[in-house]
C-alpha cells in the first residue's frame, strides 16, 4: 500500500479509496495523475482502470476529500482522494471538475437571477392579474351559483359578526315592537330594488352591531348595522349607503373578491412554501393588495348609489354627508388597511357626480316610517 | 526538585498510539453552515421562497458530507431540479383536489357540511403519505461506499397505520405516543434497505412509555386534575342557572358571588395548573426530546449492525439555550431596526403632507419585518437546535459490527421527489 506521494514531473502517485459501486468493499488503491488520463491502479501495480480527465466529476464531500465519479461509468462508483498534492495534480489536469467552486457559483447565480424574476412576475400577477382575472371571471358565474354560495357564506358571515349579546336576537324588526321598523325598511329597500333592476333578489337584513357600517355578500344579501341607523340623520343618508351597497351586489364585488383572495391565497399560500408563518404574511399581503384594489371597487360603488338615488328620486348628496359624518369619528390610522379610500375625494367625487345627474328629490320615507325605521333595533 | 531541574530531565519519548478513530464523527464547520443558512434566508426572501430547493440541497449536502461512519462520509446525491420538479408535479396533482374541495365545501346541503368536514382528515392523510414518500427519496439520495440506500413498502399502507395512531395518541391525550413511535419506525425500517442489507427497529414502545411517564404525568396531570376536582366540587347547576339568568358577564359575576358554588376556587386552580403545565412543558421538552432521540437510536438495527447513543440531555439543553439567546438577541435588533425605519418614513412622508403614502409604507415595512424575523429565527433555529441535534446525535454514536459494511451488496434505484414535493405543499415539512 503506498501511503506517501510521489513526485515525478508531470506525473503525481498517491493513495486512494475506490468503491466500485456493486459493493461496499473498499479498495486501496494508487492513483496516478498522468498527463493523459487518471489510473487506478491495485496494490500490486496493476491497472484497475483508466479515467479521461473530460469524464471526471466532484460529488459532495467534506472539505479534505476530493471524490469523483465518471461520468457514463457505473453510477455510484467513487474514487477517494485525501492527498492534498494528488488531488491539486488532478484538478490541474481535469478541466472538467471545479474544486474552487466557481463554476457552481456561476450557475447558481443565473438561477438566483431566474428565480428573483420568477418572484417579481408572480407579484405582479398578484396586484394585476388576478384582479384583472376575476374582473372577467366573476360575470361568467351564473347567478344561481352566487345565490348558493352566498347562502354558504352567509352563515358564516353572520357567525362572524354576531357580537352574541346575551338574551339578544342578532336580527333587528323581529320582535313585535319592532315589526313597524322592518315594514319600513323593507319600503326603503323596494324603492331602491325597483329602481335598480337586480337579476336577483335583494336579501336585506337589520343587525345589532354597533359600527355605523353596512356589509353586502355574494348573491344580494346586505347586512345593515344598528350603528349605521343610529347615525343617519335623514331616510336619505340611510338610504345612500344602502344604495352604495346594492352597487357592490350589482357589480358582483363580492363574487370577484372571493375569487380574488382564493387566487392570492393559492399563488402566495401553496406556490412560496412553508417557511414558519407564511400564512400570516400571505394574509398580511392579501389585505395590502386588496384593499389598494378595493378603492376603485368603493368608488365605483359611490357612483353606483349616485345614479340608483336619483333614479329612486332621492336625495344623491346624502351619502356624501354621512361618509363625513361617520369617518371624521373615526380615528386616525393605518388608512390603507380599511377599505374604503379617502373620504374627502370621495365626497368630492360624489357630489360631482350628482351635479351631473340633476333630478326631482321626493321623501324617501314618511316621517312616521322614518321614526319607525329608527327604532328597528329596539 | 526545582523547575529548572524538572526541565532539565529528558521527555521520554512518547509510544504514538494513534487514538481509535470514533465509530462516527460529525466534521462540519458551523460557520460554514451559518454561511449557507444566512445566505438562504436572505435568497428565500428576495425569490418569495422559490430558493428553498437550492437550500435544502444545500444543506443536506453540507450534514451527509459532514457525517462519517467508519472513515467514510456520507454522500448526498440529489439536486435541486428533482425538487423543484417534484414539486411542480405535486402541485399539478394537489390542484383539482383543492379546487374540488373548495366548491365541495361551498355548495349546500350535506355535500357542503362533509367536504367541510372531510377536507382536514383527507390533507392528514395525504400529508402522512407524502412523508413516507419523501423518506424515501432522500434515502435513495444517500450513498455510503459507493451503495445507496432504498426503501421500499406501500405509502397508503404507511398513511393509514400514521392516521390511526395519530388519532389514538389525541383519544389517549398523548400516551399512546410511544407505541405509535415503535410501530411506525418498525414500520419504515423494515422496509429500509442500505443496499442488500436490511434494516429493523427494536425499540419498545413499552419501554419509552415507563421512561416518560413521569413526565407526561407533570404536564397532563395538573390539567386533568383540575378536571375532576371541578366536577367533583362545584355545584354545576347553580353555575348553570345563574349563566342562564345573567345578561353580561358583570351580572354574572354578582349573581354568582351571592350563590355559593365553588366556581371561583375552580378557576383559581385551573390557572395555576395552566402555568405549572406550561412551565413543566417547556422544561421538559428538550430533556423528552433526548430521551426519544436516545431510545430511538439504540432501537435501529442494520443487519447485524447494532447502534447505542450516549446522547446527554445536556447537549439539548444547550442547543435549545443557544437559540433563546441568539433568538432574543435577534428579535431586539429587528425591533429597534423596524422602529427605527418606520419612523423616519412616516417622518419623511408625513413632512411631505403624504400620509395615505405613509399609512402604505408602514404596512410594508411591517411586513417586510416580519418576513426578516420569520426567516431569521428559521435560520437560527436550524443553525442551533437542528445541527445541534445532528452533531450531537452523531458524536454519541457507538457502534458494533461494523464489518457488515464492509461486504453489502448495492440493490436499489433512485426514487422520484414527487413525495418531497407533495410534502412541501401539504407543509408537512419535507424540506
Amino acid at each position: 500500500m503506498v501511503t506517501s506521494t510521489m513526485v515525478t514531473g508531470t506525473v503525481v502517485t498517491g493513495p486512494g479509496h475506490y468503491f466500485d459501486g456493486t459493493s461496499s468493499a473498499r479498495h486501496d488503491v494508487i492513483v496516478e495523475a498522468a498527463p493523459q488520463a487518471m489510473r487506478i491502479l491495485d496494490a500490486n501495480g496493476m491497472l484497475l482502470a483508466e479515467w479521461p480527465y473530460a469524464d471526471l466529476r466532484a460529488q459532495s464531500a467534506p472539505d479534505s476529500v476530493m471524490r469523483l465519479r465518471r461520468a457514463g461509468g457505473r453510477e455510484l462508483a467513487r474514487l477517494e482522494l485525501r492527498d492534498p498534492a494528488l488531488i491539486a495534480k488532478i484538478d490541474d489536469y481535469a478541466d472538467s471538475l471545479d474544486r474552487t467552486g466557481a463554476v457552481e457559483r456561476r450557475l447558481r447565480r443565473h438561477v438566483i437571477g431566474w428565480t428573483i424574476m420568477a418572484a417579481v412576475s408572480l407579484v405582479l400577477v398578484g396586484v394585476w392579474g388576478l384582479p384583472a382575472l376575476s374582473d372577467r371571471i366573476a360575470p361568467l358565474i351564473p347567478l344561481s351559483a352566487e345565490q348558493r354560495l352566498g347562502a354558504a357564506m352567509d352563515k358564516q358571515v353572520r357567525a362572524m359578526i354576531d357580537p352574541g349579546r346575551a338574551g339578544q336576537v342578532f336580527e333587528c324588526g323581529i320582535a313585535d315592537a319592532e315589526k313597524a321598523g322592518r315594514d319600513a325598511l323593507d319600503r326603503l329597500i323596494a324603492r331602491l330594488e325597483i329602481a335598480a333592476g337586480l337579476p336577483i333578489p335583494l336579501k336585506a337584513a337589520a343587525v345589532r352591531k354597533g359600527e355605523a357600517n353596512a356589509i353586502a355578500l355574494p348573491g344580494g344579501h346586505i347586512y345593515v348595522f344598528e350603528g349605521l341607523i343610529r347615525q343617519s340623520r335623514t331616510p336619505d343618508e340611510l338610504a345612500g349607503v344602502i344604495a352604495h351597497e346594492i352597487g357592490h351586489v350589482a357589480h358582483r364585488d363580492g363574487t370577484r373578491s372571493l375569487l380574488q383572495a382564493a387566487g392570492l391565497s393559492f399563488l402566495f399560500g401553496m406556490l412560496l412554501g412553508d417557511f414558519t408563518g407564511g400564512g400570516l404574511v400571505v394574509i398580511a399581503a392579501r389585505t395590502v393588495v386588496q384593499s389598494a384594489y378595493s378603492r376603485d371597487v368603493e368608488t365605483a360603488a359611490d357612483r353606483y348609489s349616485v345614479g340608483l338615488m336619483t333614479n329612486a328620486k332621492g336625495d344623491p348628496r346624502a351619502l356624501a354627508t354621512i361618509l363625513d359624518r361617520i369617518t371624521g369619528q373615526v380615528e386616525p390610522g393605518s388608512k390603507i388597511l380599511l377599505d374604503h379610500p379617502q373620504t374627502k375625494d370621495r365626497i368630492v367625487a360624489i357630489n360631482a357626480a350628482a351635479n351631473a345627474l340633476p333630478g326631482k328629490v321626493e321623501p324617501m320615507l314618511s316621517p312616521a316610517d322614518w321614526a319607525a325605521l329608527k327604532r328597528i333595533c329596539g | 526538585m526545582t523547575a529548572a531541574e524538572a526541565s532539565a530531565v529528558p521527555t521520554p519519548i512518547p509510544v504514538v498510539v494513534p487514538p481509535p478513530s470514533p465509530p462516527a464523527r460529525f466534521t462540519g464547520d458551523g460557520r460554514a453552515y451559518w454561511r449557507i443558512l444566512l445566505r438562504g434566508a436572505v435568497l428565500l426572501a428576495v425569490t418569495l421562497g422559490i430558493y428553498r430547493f437550492w437550500l435544502a440541497t444545500d444543506v443536506r449536502r453540507f450534514l451527509w458530507s459532514n457525517t462519517e461512519v467508519a472513515g467514510e462520509s456520507l454522500e448526498y446525491t440529489g439536486t435541486p431540479y428533482e425538487l423543484l420538479i417534484g414539486f411542480l408535479i405535486a402541485l399539478a396533482l394537489l390542484v383539482p383536489l383543492y379546487v374540488a374541495l373548495a366548491l365541495a365545501a361551498l355548495s349546500a346541503g350535506p355535500v357542503g357540511a362533509a367536504a367541510s368536514a372531510l377536507s382536514f382528515p383527507v390533507l392528514f392523510f395525504l400529508g402522512q403519505f407524502a412523508v413516507f414518500r419523501a423518506r424515501r427519496y432522500r434515502l435513495t439520495r444517500t450513498v455510503y461506499r459507493g451503495v445507496r440506500c432504498h426503501q421500499d413498502g406501500s405509502a397508503i399502507r404507511y398513511a393509514i397505520c400514521a392516521s390511526f395512531w395519530w388519532i389514538m395518541v389525541a383519544l389517549t391525550v398523548g400516551l399512546a405516543y410511544p407505541f405509535m413511535q415503535s410501530r411506525l419506525e418498525r414500520f419504515k425500517m423494515r422496509h429500509t434497505y442500505y443496499g442488500d442489507l436490511k434494516g429493523r427497529f427494536e425499540g419498545s414502545g413499552l419501554r419509552l412509555l415507563l421512561r416518560g411517564f413521569f413526565m407526561w404525568l407533570l404536564v397532563v396531570g395538573p390539567l386533568a386534575g383540575t378536571i375532576v376536582f371541578g366536577v367533583v366540587t362545584v355545584d354545576w347547576e347553580t353555575v348553570g342557572g345563574v349563566a342562564a339568568k345573567a345578561t353580561s358577564l358583570e351580572d354574572f359575576n354578582n349573581q354568582l358571588d351571592s350563590a355559593y358554588s365553588n366556581f371561583y376556587d375552580v378557576v383559581v386552580v385551573a390557572v395555576a395548573a395552566s402555568i405549572f403545565s406550561i412551565v413543566m412543558l417547556a422544561v421538559l421538552y428538550p430533556v423528552f426530546q433526548a430521551m426519544v432521540l436516545r431510545w430511538w437510536i439504540d432501537g435501529l438495527r442494520l443487519g447485524d449492525l447494532t447502534i447505542h447513543s450516549s446522547l446527554r440531555t445536556s447537549a439539548i439543553y444547550g442547543a435549545y439555550l443557544r437559540f433563546l439567546g441568539y433568538g432574543i438577541l435577534f428579535a431586539i435588533a429587528v425591533m429597534v431596526l423596524g422602529s427605527i425605519v418606520a419612523f423616519v418614513l412616516t417622518g419623511i412622508l408625513v413632512g411631505n403632507g403624504n400620509k395615505d403614502a405613509a399609512d402604505l409604507a408602514n404596512a410594508g415595512v411591517g411586513i417586510a419585518f416580519y418576513v426578516i424575523a420569520m426567516l431569521g429565527f428559521s435560520a437560527i433555529y436550524q443553525a442551533t437546535v437542528k445541527l445541534g441535534f445532528w452533531r450531537s446525535s452523531v458524536e454519541s454514536l457507538s457502534l458494533t459490527g461494523l464489518d457488515v459494511l464492509d461486504r453489502v451488496k448495492a440493490s436499489g434505484t433512485a426514487s422520484s421527489a414527487v413525495g418531497e414535493g407533495l410534502a412541501d405543499a401539504l407543509n408537512v415539512g419535507g424540506i
